[in-house]
């Protein structure tokens, strides 16, 4: 990956003043930006004060439910930065899920490994490698991948992974690997309920500030060109290809990271984990609260997970009819998803790197 | 010599299936540009019209005949409401037509339940040559998916409607300028790929009894298979579903199945990453 890090470190390199001419929207003139009344940060922060009280206010079989859904939104930022903000529409992210689900199952199973401290950055390696893997040979190569080559090529992964966890016997076949035991640190265990919520909420919250600094940095920034206009950013002298492989690498350990988890947290994991049905599940969590916000997907997956527990008892069979009528709706209307009904398209967008100074910023004010 | 003939015959027989389900997604995919999630859901629509018609007691084929001109009609309706708004975008076209697959196939499922619902073959029985009895239906399957696609090739190639057609794939721009419209020649490309998604799914309920997951089965198949003929042409996407169905129906007799059916994949993938233009390329019929 040689060509990846050169890449990288043009990225740094890249004067401020990009930041101005290739995005004319990425940042709002100084007089508006601070005058105006900025709504992400107050949307984040109710979110995670709501996050932070739910398990006293819970019953705990909630709390555990609970603690799902916080896995989920984990998995769903991954996506949420291959498609959000690369463009990279990722129909199979639950390989990297499932497959760190089931190599850290494997770990348990056969050779008793159950601390924290080797399964998460175990799950995280096998999600970097499968992704580094998939997204290499999809991506990368002499001529650049359409994109229908790269959603269909990520689908047909993630389902002959499916296929192939299915009729392996020592993966368990249909069934799975059952009775994982609980995650371990030294010699305490982490079972379900408040302390494991409040262990994935705050790896939630790291992960997500990561990505945060990932997507309003220089890097984010060509990023977002990259998404709105592949051959521009390319003219710039931008390795497209390069870009699109490192954040698909990304989004390929956080997923990895979050699979681990859900791995421990319900104690078993089985084919679903890598195929279609996850797959699809994701990028419903992420259109549906928003793609290309941070913030979007975690509501989404909250949004989506909340409504569907709560309508399962009287209106389980009805519910996918009333999913994907939604969906469709969103797709027609609102292609940016729930959180854009209070997040202005300016906010969205945002700015990215240092703010460029003053001067900059006038003489942009009266070309 | 007697069992290699049936094995040749099973192989032919599927890949026989594979390709009727690939023809109506081929079609779409390369006329329009458009990759139809709900394509699975529309065979699965075939396939329910029939179970409907046996089940009110009307004969298997009349529910055959008419399975293709309701799904098509279904098609037709769906295009002018839904599909038309997503041509710009083809992510977005996948994202809008798979969640208008998801509503079908769950409506479907809470209409039929959880239930494997069978529906006996029009034509039973076994043709005898000497000591090999193969299956009557699964060879009339391969005489009609013969047949269709010698008719959709004429159909395309012959008519002026398959000329008007091409000349919207080719450069819509200049087919509207000539006095073509082009909507309603969408409309009717894509309700002719969902009568013939119904038409297959008609004619296979025999064989895989009807369940709300049947599309799903021949979706990723059908995608792999476009792509691996190469879209833009009516015979690329032929050849593809020819190959990934002979191939996904021959390996299991040399290797296990689990192998074979992910090396299927894996084969597939690795050949369009070399070659993207598939198979057979270029345009037209």
């Amino acid at each position: 990956m040689g060509g990846a890090s050169e890449a990288v470190a043009r990225v740094g390199e890249e004067p401020d003043v990009v930041t101005g001419e290739g995005l004319p929207a990425a940042h709002a003139p100084a007089g508006q930006a601070s005058a105006g009344w900025k709504v992400l940060p107050i949307v984040e922060g109710l979110v995670l004060l709501i996050a932070l009280v739910l398990p006293w206010v819970l019953q705990d079989y909630l709390t555990v439910f609970a603690t799902r859904v916080v896995i989920l939104a984990l998995f769903a930022l991954s996506f949420d930065l291959v498609w959000g903000y690369a463009g990279i529409m990722s129909f199979g992210q639950a390989l990297f899920f499932g497959a760190a689900g089931y190599g850290v199952a494997l770990l348990a199973r056969d050779l008793n490994v159950t601390s924290i401290l080797l399964i998460l950055p175990a799950g995280t390696l096998i999600g970097l490698t499968a992704s580094l893997l998939l997204g290499g040979f999809l991506l990368l190569g002499r001529y650049p991948s359409s994109v229908i080559f790269v959603s269909l090529g990520t689908l047909t992964g993630s389902y002959a992974a499916d296929r192939l966890a299915r009729g392996w016997y020592y993966l368990g076949g249909q069934n799975g690997i059952p009775s994982i035991p609980p995650l371990t640190l030294g010699s305490y265990e982490f079972e379900e309920g408040p302390v494991y919520y409040y262990m994935v909420l705050g790896i939630l919250v790291v992960v997500y500030l990561l990505c945060r600094f990932l997507v309003r940095s220089q890097f984010g920034l060509a990023l977002a060109g990259l998404r709105e206009n592949e051959q521009r950013i390319a003219f710039f002298g931008y390795k497209a290809q390069h870009l699109k492989a490192i954040i698909f690498a990304v989004g390929g350990t956080i997923a990895g990271l979050a699979g681990s988890l859900y791995a421990f947290h319900e104690g078993f994991v089985w084919p679903n984990m890598l195929g279609v049905v996850f797959s699809t599940q994701v990028v419903l969590y992420v259109l549906f609260g928003g793609s290309g916000t941070l913030i979007g997907a975690v509501i989404g997956t909250v949004i989506i997970e909340g409504v569907s527990f709560w309508l399962s008892d009287n209106y389980r069979d009805i519910w996918p009819i009333i999913l994907g009528v939604l969906l469709l709706l969103v797709i027609m209307f609102r292609p940016l998803g729930l959180v854009s009904l209070v997040l202005g398209e300016r906010e969205r967008v945002g700015s990215f790197g240092k703010a460029p100074n003053k001067a900059k910023e006038s003489g942009h004010a009266a070309p | 010599m007697a069992s290699t003939f049936a094995a040749v015959f099973e192989i032919v027989s599927f890949g026989a299936i594979i390709v009727l389900v690939v023809l109506g997604l081929g079609i779409i995919a390369s006329m329009m540009g458009i990759f139809n999630f709900a394509q699975g859901e529309f065979v699965l629509l075939g396939a329910y019209v029939t179970y409907l018609a046996y089940a009110h007691g009307a004969p298997v084929w009349a529910g055959m005949v008419a399975a293709p001109f309701v799904v098509g009609a279904i098609g037709f309706v769906l295009e002018a409401l839904i599909i038309r708004r997503f041509y710009a975008a083809p992510i977005v076209a996948m994202l809008g037509t798979y969640a208008l697959g998801l509503i079908i196939r769950e409506s479907v499922r809470g209409l039929i339940g959880g239930f494997y619902l069978t529906v006996p073959e029009p034509i039973g029985g076994s043709i005898d040559l000497g000591s090999v009895h193969i299956s009557a239906w699964r060879f009339t399957i391969i005489v009609i998916t013969l047949l269709v696609m010698g008719g959709c090739y004429l159909l395309l190639a012959r008519t002026s409607f398959g000329l008007r057609v091409r000349a919207t794939l080719e450069n819509p721009a200049l087919a509207r300028a000539s006095g073509i419209s082009t909507p309603l020649i969408y409309g009717a490309t894509f309700a002719f790929g969902a009568a013939l998604a119904g038409l297959a799914g008609a004619l296979i309920v025999p064989v895989f009894s009807l369940f709300a997951d049947l599309g799903i089965r021949f979706l990723i198949q059908g995608f792999v298979a476009v792509m691996v003929g190469g879209v833009g042409s009516f015979i690329g996407p032929v050849a593809g579903a020819g190959v990934i169905g002979t191939l996904s129906a021959a390996l299991p007799w040399v290797m296990s199945p689990v192998v074979a059916d992910v090396l299927v994949f894996v084969l597939a993938i690795a050949f369009i990453k070399f070659r993207p233009q598939g198979l057979i390329a270029g345009k037209g019929v």
